[in-house]
């Protein structure tokens, strides 16, 4: 094998091995869930492959890949981020509040107003974050574990606890169905792709992103090869909100409401993603299809324990040993690799 | 003569290469036996064999007239042998007391009892000669205080046979004069030493017998007195190394690039003041902790405290960051190439551009056609092989990784290059690349200021030599003037 082809399969094996998990565990599905029969047309239905239960699915994994997009910069950075459950929280919060506050208005500057609000807010969190974490020399886990505490505690005050409705024009946009079958929503799944789209590009081909890799990797080598270390953690805080404010907005605009206590343990399934999807939280490694992969992952597992009728009390057992089981096994695999790699460069050409 | 240690046959393979292949001798009981070879040659593979840490795929261990075959350090170091090693492994938060009895902490009650403990390490220090406070953290010893505590370790544990790998690799000279005096008392009361190192003077100094490997076989064991460095070289490398005078050397040196006027920083050193001009190669010279480091660091704008004046071709600049240096043409290949110098989770290609990526880009996107073939043009000029450029770095050797480091900096166009301990952990023949590299670089006009431990690398590149002690100026010494007993006069402070 040369050492070239060595090196792009270390890239592209994790988000092989964990497509063929997912297209194993979707076709054993689609096999084994059996069908029901429509009562609208009387057409034969897969009970997993059907259009609504894989776009409900998509629309579960959304939320987490968008925000592991951002959760994956941070873990490369070499931090990590807590908080963003609860800037979640209080960027849905926030916009509801702003919207409500403003009145009606157009569609289409509503729709505005709320991702712009949704934004600004969870780019103030991110940035706060990032401020505390650099400024004060603490580690991102002790700051983002406070903040987590203190974001959520701001939406619980700022909403007196109460559930606010997002305007109907919000919710048409986010649920439309871009001429798809009606209550077909492809959104969310539109955004979670060109989210991990912009974050692979991001990752992979811009100098910023290269500078978060080196960072991750080495911060000390990189500040004496001249980066801005501190200013590439910083954006890589605020890049980290930001995906939690999308991911805010779209959820607010799906379910049609936020509370403070929307996105609870988000920050969990999140980081979850990353390393499923091979983030090292040593920093320096990562990528965003793969944490998306990871995403779909979690909640293909959650899908599997609804359609094969398992016991649902075991979800959560389920999905923990599922989730140490794959990062053990992409762990030993990249050793592998490495191990073949390091081979390749001893050999004379 | 006895022998104290005979190896028979010894291989170790490791996947792809084979660092140990069918490696036979013997080594006399209470010797000094050096085994030398480059880097890669198997000398340290074979030291971790008989400690223990590695195991041979064939081949065995006779120690004391038995077949051995240790399952792990303990096992060699309850059978006598013990290892003091090229990366220290201890407990840096630990007490020295609680690192040297760490598989046996006294316990009273099943309570640790700090008082035994003490005690016991008490005893083990004086051992070594070393008056180190026993409850002192490891992590506040220097190397070689660490190095000692160490040798305290193995030799209270009753070791017969001690390894020493590499140990004067992160030694002032100083540090290393005591080392060797005190491994000439552990030979002196019978203990076999096997001093695994690459350095012709201290081999010459040390040892009984010279043993030469290369690419993982045997080449020849000889007794010391019978050899001479250049037949020792040979044999490390199986052919003549060419002898060379510097180039840049004689050439006029052209205008001033660097200027350090007056350059202070509390507890670390005071009063600095130099010039180098293009062409030029400073030496810097003096003790670990003399300053020379901190000099650099100073000079790249790592330290916030420092003040003074520094004129970059006349021109008084300020740093205040690697970035601000950067700029001004100052590049720096720092001591510690794996901490400071390389991300080593990156790519050969990805660390030579890193300082250079934001000129390679468009709207932020990397042209990745270009950043290739600078890279590729770096490989081809250092003589690496390109087949490396996209493997992992941590594959590369330390020679061709320090050849990054220096790459790095050749791509960002600089010209004052700032080297502290280049050819740290390289091999023979790549640090005469190295060596050659600094010279060429100099007469093509780059200003050079070498930090170097070994003086025979600094005596030869160097036009001039600063010498430093205890964080002042101790005198400048021309080319003619420099050699080994005037710079080591001038840094140990002898008149």
């Amino acid at each position: 094998m040369s050492l070239q082809s060595a090196t792009h399969s270390l890239l592209r094996a994790q988000s092989l091995g964990l497509s063929a998990v997912l297209v194993i565990l979707a076709t054993v599905l689609t096999v084994v869930s059996g069908s029901h029969v429509d009562p609208m047309t009387g057409a034969s239905v897969n009970n997993f492959l059907n259009a609504h239960t894989l776009l409900q699915m998509a629309t579960d994994a959304s939320t987490f890949a968008i925000m592991a997009v951002g959760a994956t910069l941070m873990i490369i950075s070499g931090g990590i981020d807590l908080s963003v459950g609860a800037v979640y929280a209080i960027s849905g919060v926030g916009m509801a509040m702003v919207l409500r506050a403003l009145g009606p208005m157009a569609p289409v500057p509503t729709v505005l107003v709320g991702l712009v609000t949704c934004l600004a807010i969870a780019g103030l969190c991110g940035l706060a974050n990032g401020v505390m974490t650099i400024g004060l020399g603490v580690h991102s886990f002790i700051i983002t574990l406070g903040t987590m505490w203190i974001f959520r505690g701001l939406a619980f005050v700022a909403s007196q606890a109460e559930s606010i409705l997002v305007p109907t024009s919000l919710i048409g946009a986010v649920k439309a169905s871009l001429g798809l079958g009606e209550s077909l929503s492809p959104v969310p799944l539109l955004a979670m792709l060109g989210l991990t789209a912009i974050g692979a590009v991001f990752l992979t081909r811009t100098v910023m992103g290269r500078h978060v890799l080196a960072v991750g990797g080495n911060p000390e080598a990189s500040r004496f090869a001249g980066l801005r270390v501190d200013r590439i953690r910083l954006g890589v805080f605020l890049w980290s909100g930001l995906t939690a404010g999308f991911a805010a907005f779209l959820g607010a605009g799906y379910y049609g409401s936020a509370t403070s206590s929307d996105g609870t343990g988000y920050e969990l399934y999140v980081i979850a993603a990353a390393v499923v999807g091979g983030a090292s939280l040593q920093g320096g490694k990562g990528s965003a299809i793969s944490s998306t992969l990871g995403a779909l992952l979690i909640v293909l597992i959650r899908q599997a324990i609804r359609t094969l009728h398992l016991d649902q009390n075991y979800e959560w057992i389920i999905i923990g040993s599922a989730m140490i089981i794959a990062v053990v096994l992409d762990q030993s695999g990249s050793r592998l690799l490495a191990k073949r790699m390091a081979r390749a460069a001893a050999s004379p050409p | 003569m006895t022998s104290s240690v005979s190896f028979r046959g010894i291989t170790r393979r490791y996947p792809g290469i084979t660092a140990l292949d069918d490696v036979s001798f013997d080594i006399a009981a209470g010797s000094c036996h050096a085994i030398c070879g480059e880097n890669g040659a198997g000398k340290s593979t074979l030291g971790k064999i008989l400690a223990g840490i590695e195991h041979p795929d064939a081949g065995s261990i006779v120690l004391g007239g038995e077949v051995m075959t240790f399952d792990g350090p303990r096992e060699a170091l309850a059978a006598g042998v013990a290892i003091v090693h090229q990366e220290l492994a201890f407990c840096e938060h630990l007490s020295i007391a609680e690192n040297l009895c760490l598989s046996c902490i006294p316990t009273r009650w099943g309570m640790v009892d700090r008082a035994a403990l003490d005690r016991e390490a008490r005893s083990l220090l004086v051992k070594v000669g070393a008056t180190l406070d026993p409850a002192r953290a490891l992590g506040t010893l220097s190397i070689a205080e660490q190095q000692l505590v160490q040798i305290a370790a193995a030799v209270g544990c009753g070791a017969r046979v001690v390894v020493f790998d590499e140990p004067t690799s992160s030694l002032s000279e100083g540090e290393a004069q005591r080392l060797y005096s005190l491994i000439r008392e552990l030979t002196a009361t019978g203990v076999t030493v096997i001093y695994v190192s690459h350095r012709m003077p201290e081999i010459f100094l040390l040892s009984d017998t010279v043993t030469v490997l290369r690419d993982g076989r045997h080449v020849a064991t000889t007794p010391t007195a019978e050899l001479d460095e250049t037949t020792v070289v040979q044999q490390m490398i199986g052919r003549k190394l060419e002898q060379y005078f510097p180039a840049h050397i004689g050439a006029t040196a052209g205008e001033e690039l660097l200027r350090v006027e007056h350059l202070s920083s509390p507890g670390k050193f005071s009063d600095v003041s130099f010039s180098l001009r293009a062409g030029e190669v400073l030496g810097l010279a003096g003790l670990t902790g003399a300053g020379r480091s901190e000099i650099a660091r100073a000079i790249f704008g790592l330290d916030a405290e420092a003040t003074g004046s520094v004129l970059v071709r006349g021109r008084p600049v300020r740093i205040g960051s690697p970035r601000s240096a950067m700029r001004h043409g100052i590049g720096l290949v720092p001591e510690d190439r794996k901490r400071q110098g390389l991300v080593l989770s990156m790519l050969a290609r990805e660390n030579t551009t890193l300082t250079v990526l934001e000129s390679l880009s468009r709207f932020s996107f990397v042209r990745r056609k270009e950043e290739r073939e600078l890279a590729l043009d770096h490989f081809e000029r250092l003589k690496v092989r390109t087949g490396l450029l996209e493997s992992p770095t941590t594959a590369l050797s330390g020679g061709n990784q320090q050849k990054l480091v220096i790459a790095k900096w050749l791509a960002a166009k600089s010209s004052i290059l700032i080297l502290d301990e280049p050819t740290r952990g390289v091999d023979v023949g790549a640090k005469a690349e190295l060596h050659a590299w600094i010279d060429k670089l100099a007469s093509e006009g780059a200003a050079i200021l070498l930090i170097s431990s070994e003086l025979p690398e600094l005596l030869s590149l160097s036009t001039r030599v600063q010498v430093l002690r205890d964080g002042r100026m101790a005198g400048e010494l021309g080319r003619d003037e420099a050699n080994q007993d005037s710079v080591l006069r001038l840094m140990a402070g002898i008149a």
